[in-house]
């Protein structure tokens, strides 16, 4: 058995090598997952302790992450202990350097005494004293800030300028921030300051309220278990995907061997007759499957230890403040990768080879031994089919009905079961269907595509995993997309607003402001400046009838009832001591309103009031501000410039609520195709079992092929019947996954989304699921290219000779 | 150019050789050929005298090494591998000996395939004739059914059938009977004779068997790549 074993593999190690291609991958992907997730440690876990290393004691919050240090708090305890405390933390505040505002910039403590100080110095020196700076490399690159330069930090009264007088790394991701000021500096912001922790040599003394002290080790030890939690569920996330992976390349590798086996099934009979057993014979199959595992399993570890640190390497470059450092190698995951890749070959191969066994040695006398063993529809599996495709959409039903995720889980993973097992009867129809609109060629190819039940149904459900959540994801999104623009919409209804409380606005600004690249609308806001009892500073109270024409909420915000004042909670802040409901005198000059305050956000610091209150105000409304939409697609960060631009020379502010958008946009863009880019590797693996049924199936059809060429089927016409083939079956499970899909996502909507936000309304992104279609239909081609070539390399008086 | 209205086929000088060095094989050293039209010849000869190479090479199967291969009027040595598809569609039949129908196809549609192939419309005409010759043939009853549920014969005769329907200048058998009893043999073997006496079909058979050519009109006996 030892001579047929190893001949077998020298014959027919060739044709696994889509097997080997798809295992391989799914275990690379396994592999970098693990690379990546020691790499992500290594990169939060360096120098986490370094702030803390000389401290005898590390003040933070109680309850963290849940709770924060109070800063006042904290603050009146890092100034009780002077030089024997040092505390991280940072605050998020707007500044402007050579004449620009800066994209957003979190500043932080920087030590004088060396003992506490954490940041390592690459240019310049370290501050000594108020009004000097340090400024983090990264950020002193994408910002082009060089030492010398001068930076104002913070807005109005708080503004101050600082000059750059050295460029650091910040190797503590926890406490990094883009600049560094001497702690008394910082105070000057004290209203926008976040701490983490307090390092504190010697006694503790009284601890703040809701704070708790620990040692150096037992902090770190706190912070890594949080980092390591975060890391895990990110880890599990992407391991998910790489399960998805997997199971696609069982689908791939059991069809294969289904293939491969039942064309050597008249050697196995041959094997019989001359004496083997069958035991040897299976083992003798076994052990090929095996070899076929170790090959592909020991491919993917390589592969996914190389794209792993490749990866690494790439984000080091490209992303410097990404925390990721060269970790050592995670040994575990090789093993566990290399362990996974050789149990699903096997456990792929089980059924298959199981098959084997069954032969007669009486096969291998019969005349031509039908190669194409037509694989009937098993009773038990229709059953089985029937039951899951009855209970799932009840188990969906009520899932809807009581917004319940378990049930939804289960009733969506029977269904997809139910359509997987009903494939055999399934597909081979919509096959037929659809290729009943296709010419001669076409009829073969579809003749030839349904010809195996369950080797269609299998090669396609393969492909119909990825697509299915493919387009689940895709309206998921589109879905939640919409919701959420219906929110934001009312949250921040003028794209950016420009506020000028002096003096008024000119026509001359508002005309540039109209000649703005990216400004799709401006409108001028009439009002007045007002003094409201409760808050110290005069305010602007303005009244706009033409806000619909910008607002994204239709101008509902500004529609405001005659009785009452509109103020923006947000654009105020903390200054606001008003609350919704509360009366308040609104006085101009001589003349006054008793109104009662409402709020909303996103439309800068003014009060909004009806027309008519402003008539009874002031008989001169001046332009105070412009609010403006932005056209679809302007850059946010370079609109929100020019216009500060404009604005600052005047004493104006801006409010930008497109960033907003814009980071929503991102989010949910990095959601999207982080998972179809997960996704999409499930789909290649799809797609290699494509090119390999469709290969394997043209090796056995040699004879076939050669007999359509000599009866005058041309090269071209018998690649396009084979291309065929594969676009019929992609594009069959690309609809069948798509249908699946959408209704996957409606359910999810009506258990989700419908609970999150009431009036939210499903989405069904046309669009993208036809390009999907699309694209599934030209990957088909592709799969088709290697086999298509091979066979009609074939020329019909040796393809009519081979045996 | 009598000859060529006479003759169905003509060969002059056709060489072919395999493998290179040592392993050379002269499958064909020079053979001169004519095949009248409406007659039923036999290619004779022992395994490995060229027999076939000379079938694939008359039948626009396979390139000659050297030397013109004229079928109706046509030098297959100047059209490409298209030209030569199409000309195989429209100018030649096939009989194999291993039945060579397609597992997916019913009787029917194996018979019409060439036809389809040829994106021609299946009029009223050509239906007609399919029925005439499954009448003939014997297997108008079995139409409807996919080549296993066919005993070998007919599996056979319904691959005649395929073979003449396009009405082809040339019919090609390769070892048709090679597979069969000898009653079904005899019967095949009439049915090529009778395609020749009767329908003026030119038919060419490579066979070993010489009860099997001692159906033919002429037989033409082939050794060691050359006729004798």
């Amino acid at each position: 058995m030892r001579t047929v074993f190893l001949a077998s593999l020298r014959t027919h190690l060739r044709r696994y090598v889509a097997a080997v291609v798809a295992v391989a991958v799914a275990v690379a992907f396994v592999v970098v997952v693990g690379v990546l997730t020691s790499g992500a440690y290594s990169g939060l876990m360096d120098g986490l302790g370094a702030p803390y290393r000389n401290a005898d004691h590390v003040v933070s919050a109680a309850g963290w992450p849940s709770f924060e240090l109070d800063p006042e708090a904290a603050i009146a305890f890092t100034e009780r202990h002077g030089e024997n405390a040092a505390a991280t933390g940072r605050a998020t505040l707007p500044a402007r350097a050579n004449g620009r505002r800066l994209s957003e910039t979190t500043v932080g403590p920087i030590a004088i005494l060396e003992e506490w100080r954490w940041q390592e110095l690459s240019s310049g020196r370290f501050p000594a004293s108020t009004g000097e700076a340090v400024v983090d490399v990264y950020f002193a690159l994408a910002e082009n800030i060089a030492v010398g330069n001068r930076v104002r930090i913070g807005e109005g009264a708080a503004a101050r300028d600082v000059r750059v007088v050295g460029l650091v790394e910040s190797p503590s991701p926890p406490a990094q921030a883009s600049m560094y000021v001497t702690w008394p500096q910082l105070l000057r912001w004290r209203d926008h300051l976040h701490l983490n922790a307090v390092a504190v040599r010697g006694e503790v003394g009284q601890l703040p309220e809701g704070a708790k002290a620990q040692s150096p080790e037992g902090f770190a030890a706190e912070r890594l278990t949080y980092v390591q939690n975060r890391v895990n569920s990110l880890s599990v996330m992407l391991l998910l995907f790489a399960g998805i992976a997997l199971f696609v390349s069982v689908l791939v590798i059991a069809n294969t061997f289904s293939i491969l086996l039942a064309q050597r099934l008249r050697d196995f009979a041959l094997l019989r007759c001359v004496g083997a057993t069958r035991r040897q014979v299976v083992r003798s199959v076994r052990r090929e499957a095996a070899v076929v595992g170790v090959l592909a399993s020991l491919a993917g570890t390589l592969a996914g230890v190389g794209l792993g640190y490749g990866l690494i390497a790439l984000i080091g470059t490209l992303a410097p403040t990404v925390p990721v450092g060269a970790a050592e190698l995670p040994t575990l995951w090789l093993l566990g990768g290399f362990a996974i890749g050789l149990a699903v070959t096997m456990v792929a191969s089980w059924l298959p080879v199981r098959r084997v066994v069954r032969v007669s040695p009486l096969a291998a006398l019969r005349p031509d031994a039908a190669v194409d063993v037509h694989t009937a529809t098993g009773l038990v599996r229709l059953a089985l089919a029937t039951i899951l495709l009855v209970t799932g959409p009840a188990l969906l039903g009520v899932a809807m009905a009581q917004d319940s995720t378990a049930l939804m889980v289960a009733g969506g993973g029977s269904v997809f079961t139910g359509v997987l097992l009903f494939g055999p009867v399934l597909v081979p129809r919509l096959v037929r269907i659809i290729g009943a609109l296709l010419g001669p060629a076409g009829r073969l190819a579809t003749k030839n595509a349904v010809r195996n039940p369950r080797r269609t149904a299998t090669t396609t459900a393969s492909l119909l995993v990825g697509v299915t959540l493919t387009t689940a994801v895709l309206t998921g999104m589109t879905t939640w997309r919409s919701s959420l623009d219906e929110q934001i919409g009312r949250d921040h209804p003028i794209d950016v607003a420009l506020t000028s409380p002096k003096e008024p606005v000119t026509t001359d600004l508002l005309d540039r402001v109209h000649h703005t690249p990216g400004v799709e609308q401006a409108v001028p806001v009439g009002g007045a400046v007002a003094r409201v009892t409760g808050l110290d500073e005069p305010i602007l109270v303005v009244t706009a009838p033409a806000a619909m024409h910008v607002a994204r909420d239709g101008g509902a915000f500004a529609r405001v009832e005659p009785e009452k004042i509109r103020v923006d909670s947000e654009a105020f802040g903390k200054d606001l001591s008003l609350r919704p409901g509360d009366r308040v005198t609104v006085r101009v000059g001589d003349r006054q309103a008793r109104l009662q305050v409402a709020v909303g956000t996103g439309w800068g610091p003014a009060g909004v009031v009806a027309p008519e209150t402003l008539a009874t105000l002031t008989d001169a409304p001046e332009p105070h501000a412009i609010w403006i939409r932005a056209s679809s697609g302007a850059d946010p960060a370079r609109l929100g410039s020019d216009l500060d631009e404009l604005a600052d020379p005047v004493g104006a502010t801006i409010e930008n609520g497109l960033r907003t958008w814009e980071s929503l946009d991102q989010q949910l863009g990095i959601y999207t195709w982080s998972a179809l880019g997960l996704l999409g590797i499930a789909v290649v693996i799809a797609l290699i079992g494509i090119a390999n049924t469709l290969g394997l199936s043209v090796l056995e059809r040699a004879r076939e092929h050669a007999m359509l060429r000599a009866l005058g089927l041309t090269r071209r016409q018998l690649r396009r019947m084979l291309a065929t083939e594969a676009v019929l079956l992609s594009v069959v499970a690309t609809l069948l996954g798509t249908v699946i899909g959408v209704g996957f996502a409606w359910v999810g909507y009506e258990t989700f989304v419908t609970r999150a936000l009431s009036d939210a309304t499903m989405r069904v992104p046309w669009l993208s699921l036809g390009v999907v279609v699309l694209i599934a239909a030209l990957a088909g081609l592709l799969a088709a290219v290697l086999p298509a070539r091979r066979a009609a390399r074939t020329t019909p008086a040796t393809g009519l000779s081979l045996d | 150019m009598t000859t060529t209205t006479r003759q169905a086929a003509s060969a002059r000088g056709l060489t072919k050789t395999y493998g290179r060095g040592d392993a050379q094989v002269h499958a064909l050293r020079g053979v001169d050929l004519d095949l009248p039209r409406g007659r039923f010849t036999a290619i004779m000869g022992p395994s490995g005298s060229g027999k076939s190479t000379l079938m694939h090479c008359l039948a626009g199967l396979d390139q000659a090494g050297g030397g013109t291969v004229t079928v109706a009027g046509i030098d297959l040595g100047s059209l490409d591998d298209d030209a030569l598809t199409i000309f195989r569609r429209e100018h030649v039949g096939f009989v194999f000996q291993s039945f060579n129908l397609l597992p997916m196809l019913t009787a029917g549609e194996n018979i019409m395939l060439p036809l389809e192939l040829g994106s021609r419309r299946i009029d009223d005409a050509a239906r007609e004739r399919v029925h005439t010759l499954a009448d003939t043939l014997g297997v108008a009853d079995r139409l409807g059914h996919r080549p296993a549920e066919l005993s070998g014969g007919q599996q056979q005769r319904v691959a005649i059938a395929r073979a003449l329907v396009t009405q082809p200048d040339l019919l090609f058998a390769d070892e048709p009977t090679g597979n069969l009893d000898s009653t079904t043999s005899a019967e095949v073997l009439d049915h090529l004779r009778r395609s020749a006496r009767e329908l003026g079909q030119t038919v060419v058979m490579v066979t070993h068997e010489r009860d099997a050519a001692a159906y033919a009109d002429d037989v033409v006996t082939m050794q060691d790549g050359r006729i004798v």
